[in-house]
């Protein structure tokens, strides 16, 4: 019986990694881009979206009806908490400022784009974690269900959260434009 | 963002084609909304799954922590986990048994034991030496007061007394009468894992043939904390309760032996052609302590430590993460459990507190 049992928990693992495998492919430039939103930073973005896929590998299933949902909210939650760390901001701006710098043919208009960056996505960092995350994940393209589905509220409830957390949000960039 | 069919649908559309006030207030929402989204613009990004998938699989840490996934996560595999485990768990329990020799085994301590899954893997094995038969099956039953758990093990469930905050206070309880296992050696059986190995079996020891290896684990008593509640109609499985922590109390396992001790049981055991490397391994690793529970730690994926609990030596699972952690130590005759999704701090601090 251990033995039967021992080669169906093998297979059991084999098709999950496949499924991992599959999940991956189906959601990585989403989550990706869900921390790309928040940080402004395509490299520091896939690194966020990797360290969620191994979080989520260590404890889940990946063919879980869950999975897509606490991918993308733990994007959020992860790249919002990289955005509050003020020494890795520091080195993300500077890092980031050097490389459009060699894109772009006009240096003002950058200057300008990256201190409109800049003042979002500090007001970003003080917002509540949830309307922030509402935010971030509706700017990033997922439907009000998905977001609905990701922040484990009714569907109901999306529109109200949106539009409070977008007043919050033109309030903290104003905050912080007047500073 | 208000592009969303579900943000204004039904009624509220058509209320907002003929109402000029709401229509006004719907245009500022859309108009804030527009602003946000282009405030939050972010360079382009360009992924290259295939690499990243590379990398990610290449990390150690993207295989599962404990060896094993939350089993509240895949219902449908449940089953066949417990009895996986519950399988390897007895193998478990009978190779302690061999390990520590003597002709009886019971543990006053536990010791974390670093084995390789395989290693553990290899335990059911030892279904090619003899049979391996419960007489008295493990009977899980969940109660919901502590009573009944109580009448069904015999076993009074331990009161925590400080739990963290964020634990749910709604506790359901699981239960089992003591079960018992043997391990019968068979003379054939061992002949023909030698046969597999091109080997002839060695002399058998007067009374090997037959000897009989009787485990008894149990009863136990645990106490699942957490709101084990079916997801919404509608929602997903998310929405499902999950338990944060689990308390245990069993009994600690006897084993006992006839016609031969269990050390030469071990003993010849091990000289037999064809045994697998793994399995001599976790024979090896376990013993001989002679009152020591192991508690096997897959060194790939978790951590262990040694702590004081109740003021006797326990054996710590996990870290200060939060991700998970535990605390097994064995005081007065039984063998205590606190696990969950919680900090190791945590853990000792509930174990302590324990009665």
């Amino acid at each position: 019986m251990g033995i039967n049992l021992g080669v169906r928990a093998v297979a059991s693992l084999r098709s999950d990694e496949e499924s991992f495998e599959a999940l991956f492919t189906a959601e990585y430039a989403r989550v990706a881009g869900i921390a790309n939103r928040v940080l402004a930073d395509p490299h520091e973005a896939e690194d966020v979206a990797q360290e969620v896929f191994i979080d989520f590998h260590r404890l889940h299933s990946a063919s879980a009806q869950y999975a897509p949902a606490w991918l993308h909210r733990a994007a959020a939650h992860t790249a919002l908490n990289r955005l509050r760390g003020a020494r890795r901001r520091q080195r993300r701006e500077i890092a980031q400022a050097t490389e459009e710098m060699d894109r772009t043919a006009d240096p003002q208009k950058l200057l300008e784009v990256n201190e409109d960056r800049r003042q979002v996505r500090q007001a970003l960092a003080r917002l509540a974690p949830r309307p922030a995350a509402v935010l971030v994940l509706r700017a990033s393209g997922l439907s009000y269900a998905e977001v609905a589905q990701a922040l484990g509220v009714g569907i109901g409830q999306v529109g109200t959260l949106l539009r409070r957390a977008e007043a919050a949000l033109r309030k903290e960039v104003v905050r912080g434009t007047s500073i | 963002m208000v592009d969303e069919p579900d943000a204004n649908a039904g009624a509220d559309a058509r209320h907002l084609e003929t109402c000029t006030e709401c229509k006004a207030r719907y245009e500022t929402v859309a108009g804030d909304a527009r602003a946000i989204t282009s405030l939050l613009a972010a360079p382009e990004l360009k992924v290259d799954v295939a690499s990243a998938f590379n990398r990610v699989r290449s990390a150690p840490a993207a295989r599962p922590r404990f060896g094993f996934r939350l089993p509240v996560m895949r219902p449908g595999s449940r089953p066949v986990v417990l009895a996986f485990a519950a399988t390897i768990a007895l193998a478990g329990l009978v190779v302690t048994a061999i390990a520590q020799g003597g002709s009886i085994f019971t543990p006053t301590t536990v010791e974390p034991v670093p084995v390789t899954v395989a290693d553990i893997q290899a335990l059911s094995q030892l279904s090619a030496y003899g049979n391996l038969t419960w007489t008295t099956k493990p009977n899980l039953q969940i109660v919901t007061s502590a009573a009944e758990a109580e009448s069904v093990s015999g076993l009074k469930p331990p009161t925590a007394n400080n739990l963290p905050a964020a634990i749910s206070k709604n506790v359901t309880y699981a239960a089992t009468p003591k079960a018992v296992a043997v391990f019968t050696f068979s003379k054939d059986k061992a002949a023909a894992a030698a046969a597999g190995a091109g080997k002839n079996l060695p002399a058998l020891p007067s009374g090997m043939d037959g000897a009989q290896l009787t485990v008894t684990a149990g009863p136990a008593v645990a106490e699942i904390f957490g709101n084990m509640t079916a997801p919404k109609a509608g929602t997903d499985i998310t929405q499902a309760g999950v338990p944060t922590l689990i308390i245990v109390k069993s009994s600690a396992p006897v084993a006992t032996s006839t016609q031969v001790t269990v050390q030469q049981l071990e003993d010849y055991l091990l000289s037999v052609p064809g045994i697998s490397p793994e399995l001599t391994n976790a024979i090896k690793a376990i013993g001989p302590g002679g009152t020591t529970l192991p508690v096997p730690v897959p060194v790939e994926f978790a951590t262990s430590s040694k702590v004081t609990v109740q003021d006797v030596a326990g054996v710590g699972l996990g870290d200060n993460t939060g991700v998970g952690a535990g605390v097994i130590w064995v005081k007065g005759g039984s063998v205590y459990a606190v696990v969950g999704t919680i900090k190791l701090s945590d853990a000792l601090d509930i174990a302590n507190h324990l009665t």
